[in-house]
C-alpha cells in the first residue's frame, strides 16, 4: 500500500516515514504543505494519505477535501488541534480518520486498516450504484428503440428486440450502443 | 449524539462517560459485558457505539458484528489490543475506528465524529441501491426455481439458485 505524507515539520515527517515503513508500508511522496499534498496526490498515484492540518499555503483539511474531488482515497488526519470545529470541518470534507498528536506507531495502524477498508466497502457500493444506474439507462434505451422499431417497420415487439440483439452480436457493440443508435436516427 | 459505550471496567467506563459529555456527546446506555451491549444497542438505539474488544461474556468485536447486523450505525472499538490480527478482526467486522488503550480524551471525539460522518455516507450510497431485496423469492425460466438472495455487508448481492 502505497501512502502520501504530508507534514511541514521535517522531524515529524521522518517519523511518520519510519512508522509507515517499519509496518511494511510504502511512503510514496512527502509533501510538506497542503498545496503540494495536492499535487502529489495525483502524481504520485498514493493508496492513502496521511495530512497534518496546520500546513503553510493551504491547511490539510482543505487539501483534503481537494484530493477527494480530484481522486478518491482514504485519508487520515494527524494533528495536534481536535477542536471540535476543526473535526467537524475534516469529517464534513470526508477524511476517515482523525489522530490526536503526539501518536504513537499503533495508533497509526489500526486507523489506516479501518480507513483503508470502510472506503473500499464505500467504493464497492457506489460502483454498484453506477451500474445499477447504467443497467437501467440501458433498459430505457432498449425499451425506446424497440417501440420506434415496431413502429417505423411493423415489427412485432418480439422481431423487433431480436433485431436489436443480432446488430448488437453482429457489431460487437453493446445492446445499448445499438439502441441510442437507432433513437438517434428513427427519432428525428 | 447518542452513544452507546460497553466496558467492563468500572472506571474506564467513567472516565469515558465523562469525556463523551463534556464533548457534546449524550451517553444513553452502559453496557459491561458484549451481551449487555447488544442488548442495549437494541434497546436505547444509539447513533454510535464505543466498544471495549475483551469483555465477559460476548467479546466487543461479535458484539460489534451483531450490533451491526440489527441495525447499522457506526462503531469504534476501543482496546488495548494492537495486534494485527485483532485489528483485523475487527476491520472484518465492519468498524469505523480503532482506538487503543491507554487514550487520550482528544482521541475520542474525532473518531466518533469521522465515523459517524463515513457511515452517513455509506449508507445514503446503499440506500440509492434499493432497500434490501427478498431473501428468497421464485422464478420462472422454463420451470420454477427458488432463488436465494442476501445483501452482504459492503451491499453486494449474493444470488444463489437452489434446485
Amino acid at each position: 500500500m502505497k501512502v502520501l505524507i504530508a507534514e511541514d515539520e521535517t522531524l515529524i515527517r521522518l517519523d511518520l516515514r519510519g512508522m509507515l515503513e517499519s509496518a511494511g508500508l510504502e511512503v510514496c511522496a512527502e509533501a510538506r504543505d497542503g498545496v503540494e499534498a495536492v499535487e502529489l496526490a495525483e502524481t504520485a498515484e498514493p493508496d492513502i494519505a496521511v495530512l497534518d492540518v496546520k500546513m503553510p499555503r493551504l491547511d490539510g483539511i482543505e487539501a483534503a477535501r481537494r484530493i477527494l474531488d480530484e481522486r478518491p482515497m482514504p485519508i487520515v488526519i494527524v494533528s495536534a488541534f481536535t477542536e471540535q470545529s476543526l473535526v467537524r470541518r475534516a469529517a464534513e470534507a470526508g477524511v476517515y480518520g482523525y489522530l490526536a498528536k503526539p501518536f504513537r506507531e499503533e495508533d497509526l495502524l489500526p486507523a489506516i486498516a479501518t480507513a483503508r477498508a470502510r472506503f473500499d466497502q464505500l467504493a464497492a457500493v457506489r460502483e454498484q450504484v453506477d451500474s445499477l444506474a447504467e443497467a437501467l439507462a440501458a433498459r430505457k434505451a432498449i425499451e425506446r428503440a424497440k417501440g420506434l422499431l415496431m413502429d417505423a417497420q411493423g415489427l412485432s415487439e418480439q422481431d423487433a428486440f431480436a433485431r436489436l440483439r443480432r446488430a448488437s452480436q453482429s457489431s460487437g457493440r453493446p445492446m445499448r450502443v445499438i439502441a441510442e443508435a437507432i433513437i438517434e436516427t428513427l427519432s428525428q | 449524539m447518542k452513544i452507546l459505550i460497553a466496558e467492563d471496567e468500572t472506571l474506564i467506563r467513567l472516565d469515558l462517560r465523562g469525556i463523551l459529555e463534556r464533548n457534546g456527546f449524550s451517553v444513553c446506555a452502559e453496557a459491561k459485558d458484549g451481551l449487555e451491549a447488544v442488548e442495549l444497542a437494541r434497546s436505547t438505539e444509539p447513533d454510535a457505539a464505543l466498544l471495549d474488544v475483551r469483555m465477559p461474556q460476548l467479546d466487543g468485536i461479535e458484539a460489534a458484528r451483531r450490533i451491526y447486523a440489527e441495525r447499522p450505525i457506526p462503531i469504534v472499538m476501543l482496546t488495548a489490543f494492537r495486534d494485527r490480527a485483532t485489528v483485523e478482526k475487527a476491520v472484518a467486522a465492519g468498524v469505523f475506528g480503532y482506538l487503543l488503550k491507554p487514550f487520550r480524551e482528544g482521541d475520542v471525539a474525532p473518531a466518533l465524529y469521522a465515523a459517524a460522518a463515513r457511515h452517513r455516507e455509506l449508507l445514503a450510497a446503499r440506500r440509492r441501491l434499493g432497500a434490501d431485496p427478498p431473501r428468497r423469492i421464485e422464478v420462472t425460466l422454463g420451470r420454477k426455481w427458488p432463488v436465494q438472495i442476501e445483501r452482504g455487508e459492503d451491499g453486494s448481492l449474493d444470488v444463489r439458485v437452489t434446485p
